[in-house]
């Protein structure tokens, strides 16, 4: 029997974090901002105001471009993927999360590294500087976050199809072309349609790369908003540029949710729905060749800055660079030690996922027993990501920064940011195994003398245990490669890895900035480790 | 089997799933409008043998003749062989008349024929008042006649049915055998039907065969390959019990066991479960070696009860061959 209540209570936890740390502090931000600027009224001067519109231009544009481009590059990669079974499957695609998972400045050093100025690729083929810097540039570190996205999504949706009914429309005489456009190219677009939702959200809140690879002329509203309220000092146009921020975003959030629903209504892996690779079959042949080249050039940004890691620019070589990372003279430009970076970085990642995760189980069972409905759950911690880091971290150090009592205690809402932001999709990974878990084992340790709490800790916990260490690991590197609340609230004695990573480009200290992402992937490439020699799997 | 070409020729067929052989080089035929089903196990290759049919997995070795025509490497698309799965694997999008209207209008055929034919696999399969609604608002039963109306309408020269029924509850399971052989036998259209239900089997099939471990190790009339197990497989799969003796195995049909004398000949056994069955008992025995065996009836009082130990008497029994693993020569009967 379902327990309304008890449900309602088991999402208390969550509904309550996200309103008290980023819903209240955001309608309180959008509020004083309106007022401070004159009304409602002023909705219409900030969105004219020539370089906020170009914000919204960049936003629109640089999102709409990498979501087509990573749809055109991804879905066939996807099809081989969800279609075909060849050795070696399933750990190229565990790492198809590789990227998501690492610091978004990291990937931004790898374009750097390999296509700008001096970069690995551009000394041989100087043409390739095309993908350096500029629009191209923040393109083409959108995609090798995104590709993998789409291709994850896709190949799940093509899994999902039903290899009985494929195979029935041959044998009532539909040719594989037919097959495909009555049986699998539906899903398989639905799947890609999430991926590309996501990328164009993603792309169009992005901050790093516009800020890194271009300038103010490339900024989104994402980092326009960041400029507003850093920059020029003008907290009531950030804030309002904010709210306009949500509404152009929230039906693309929407439309995400429900393809995403959509998605997982899918009946799940089908029996016979791989086939085996064969040579003969041109169009696996051809989809493999797309798949190495997609994730041949995914891998090449990321080895970059491996190589960078271990061979810095400059002459020195990378003793030096690592060296020069822990010394005095960057201990003086950063405010605080490579040591204090690691620690803060290691303690605030691991503080937010211990969050997100005693959260998130409470919230993973309301979803299991659907008393509030999974979806709107789903939306309502969505929501902070709708908000984008810089706004939640505007909203957060506007809010609760006096309220904590100044900048001593910002490391507090440095790891609220970061659980905020990983709470979404560490209630993905733990809602699947939750949601599996049947009450009979629980209802047997019950009548057999257990205490509810014990019921739960001998019959639920041993069954959703990986789903939990999933969920914390993924939760852990997200606030690891967190970057841009992160950067918007530290001070300098709370910078994490990746906030010194970006000040240090900014300096031109490009060999100890290559050192701080050797950290970096270090800690990343450990978490992606655990994830995928554990088998665990993730759900975006 | 007519002595004229047959519809369907399987000619020494095998084929094999990453390195192991799932089916032996079978040979069998089917003729026009015949009802033939394959019994056997699970993973015996029933399945596999469907498949190759179809056109959906490609055959190691041998040949697949339909109407004389060798269509071993034609595409299932281009084979005119129906299959129907176990799940009936209808288009949850569409309403019944569009599935079943699916291969006709792939076709290409006229609207009206295709109204026709509709109408008419509605009818036969007893789906009438049924043409509007979706998949998700029919019953299994309802479901699998769909599938089959589906299939029948691309009027394929043989339909393949891969254990239809196995989801199915045994009430309804009756009257969906005759339905479906009532629909087959009007349309003229030749089946073959695997399935691990031997009373389904031979019960339905106007020739039944058994397939074990990819081989055919028997082919003919329900009735004949009932009462003649070649081997101790095959009878144990028929319901026989198989006993072993200085002269080799023997198989005993259950209601051919009865006890005797404790002094007097037959084997010994030791009851392990004593029941009835409405109006039949049915002991189950364990023999000293281990061998599993079942005992059968009329007696509504019997003088046993569990865990006593019985000498049992044979009324008849007939010997077996080896099966053909243990002695190493394929038992393939090879009928063609």
């Amino acid at each position: 029997m379902r327990r309304p209540l008890r449900g309602l209570f088991a999402a208390g936890p969550v509904v309550a974090f996200v309103l008290a740390f980023a819903l209240v502090p955001a309608a309180l931000l959008f509020a004083t901002s309106i007022e401070a600027a004159g009304g409602w009224g002023a909705l219409g001067a900030v969105v004219r105001a020539p370089l906020n519109a170009a914000s919204i231009s960049n936003s629109l544009v640089q999102g709409g471009l990498s979501a087509a481009l990573a749809v055109a590059l991804g879905y066939p990669a996807g099809v081989f993927f969800g279609r075909y079974a060849w050795p070696g499957r399933t750990v190229v695609r565990s790492f198809l999360l590789l990227p998501f998972l690492l610091p978004s400045l990291v990937v931004v050093l790898g374009i750097l590294d390999l296509f700008g100025p001096g970069g690995l690729l551009s000394a041989i083929a100087p043409f390739v500087t095309f993908f350096g810097g500029g629009l191209p540039g923040i393109v083409a570190a959108n995609l090798v976050f995104n590709v993998p996205i789409v291709v994850l999504f896709t190949s799940i949706a093509c899994e999902g199809t039903s290899a009985e009914l494929e195979e029935t429309v041959a044998t009532l005489g539909g040719s594989p072309a037919r097959a495909y456009r009555d049986v699998w190219a539906g899903p398989s677009a639905v799947g890609a349609a999430v991926g590309a939702t996501l990328t164009f959200l993603f792309s169009a809140l992005s901050f790093a790369p516009p800020l890194v690879l271009c300038g103010p002329r490339c900024y989104t509203v994402e980092a326009r908003i960041w400029s507003l309220d850093q920059v020029f000092l003008s907290p009531a146009s950030a804030g309002v540029l904010a709210l306009v921020m949500v509404g152009l975003f929230l039906l693309p959030t929407l439309a995400y949710l429900a393809l995403l629903a959509r998605l997982r209504a899918m009946p799940g892996r089908r029996s016979r729905a791989l086939r085996s690779l064969s040579g003969r079959d041109p169009v696996a042949v051809g989809l493999a060749a797309e798949t190495i080249a997609v994730l041949g050039v995914v891998a090449l940004v990321l080895g970059a800055v491996a190589y960078r890691a271990v061979a810095p620019l400059g002459r020195a070589g990378a003793g030096s660079a690592y060296r020069a990372l822990f010394a005095p003279a960057t201990t003086a430009r950063l405010g605080i030690s490579a040591w204090g970076l690691i620690g803060n970085t290691v303690f605030f990642a691991s503080v937010a996922a211990l969050i997100a995760l005693l959260v998130g189980i409470p919230a993973g069972y309301a979803v299991a027993h659907r008393p509030v409905r999974a979806s709107g759950l789903g939306l309502f911690v969505f929501l902070p990501l709708l908000l984008s880091p810089v706004v939640l971290a505007f909203a957060l150090a506007s809010f609760w920064r006096p309220l904590l009592g100044g900048e001593s205690t910002i490391w507090v809402l440095v790891i609220v940011s970061q659980s905020i932001l990983a709470i979404p999709f560490a209630l993905q990974s733990l809602e699947i195994p939750l949601t599996g878990l049947g009450p009979g084992a629980r209802e047997s340790a019950t009548t057999l003398g257990a205490s509810p709490w014990g019921a739960f800790l001998d019959a639920d916990l041993p069954r959703v245990r990986e789903g939990l260490v999933t969920a914390s690991l993924f939760a852990f590197a997200l606030g690891l490669g967190e970057f841009t609340a992160t950067y918007f609230l530290v001070t300098p004695q709370f910078t994490t890895l990746p906030v010194a990573l970006y000040r240090l480009q900014e300096a031109r200290q490009f060999a100890v900035a290559d050192a701080d992402a050797g950290l970096l992937l270090v800690l990343s490439f450990a978490v992606f480790l655990a994830v995928v020699l554990g088998g665990r799997r993730v759900e975006l | 089997m007519s002595s004229s070409s047959p519809l369907l020729a399987v000619d020494r067929l095998s084929a094999a799933w990453e390195g192991t052989p799932v089916l032996r080089t079978i040979s069998f035929a089917l003729d026009a409008g015949e009802f033939l089903v394959l019994l056997g196990p699970n993973g015996s290759g029933k399945t596999t043998l469907l498949r190759c049919l179809a056109g959906l997995e490609t055959p190691t070795a041998g040949a697949v003749r339909l109407a004389g025509s060798d269509v071993t490497a034609t595409p299932a698309h281009r084979r005119g062989i129906g299959l129907m799965f176990q799940d009936p694997a209808l288009f949850p999008h569409r309403s019944v008349y569009e599935n079943i209207a699916y291969a006709p209008l792939l076709q290409r055929r006229p609207r009206t024929e295709v109204d026709h034919e509709v109408g008419d696999l509605i009818g036969l399969l007893h789906l009438e008042g049924f043409e509007d609604r979706r998949p998700d608002q029919l019953s299994g039963g309802e479901r699998q006649r769909v599938a089959l109306a589906r299939t029948l309408a691309a009027r394929p020269r043989v339909v393949l049915l891969d254990e239809p029924f196995a989801s199915i509850d045994v009430e309804l399971k009756a009257e969906l055998h005759a339905i479906f052989r009532a629909a087959l036998r009007a349309r003229g259209t030749a089946a073959i039907h695997v399935t691990h239900d031997r009373e389904e089997g031979l019960f339905l099939g106007d020739r039944v065969g058994l397939l074990f471990d990819g081989r055919l190790e028997a082919l003919g009339p329900p009735s004949e390959v009932y009462e003649n197990p070649r081997t101790p497989r095959a009878a144990r799969f028929l319901g026989y019990n198989v006993l072993f003796g200085a002269e080799g195995a023997r198989a005993v049909h259950p209601e051919d066991l009865s006890i005797g004398p404790v002094d007097g000949p037959g084997v010994v056994a030791t009851a392990r479960a004593v029941g009835t069955l409405g109006r039949e008992t049915l002991v189950i025995l364990e023999t000293p070696e281990g061998e599993r065996l079942e005992m059968r009836s009329r007696d509504p009082a019997p003088r046993l009860s569990a865990g006593s130990t019985v000498r049992l008497i044979e009324r008849r029994s007939f010997p077996l061959v080896a099966d053909p693993d243990r002695s190493g020569e394929p038992a393939s009967l090879g009928e063609s």
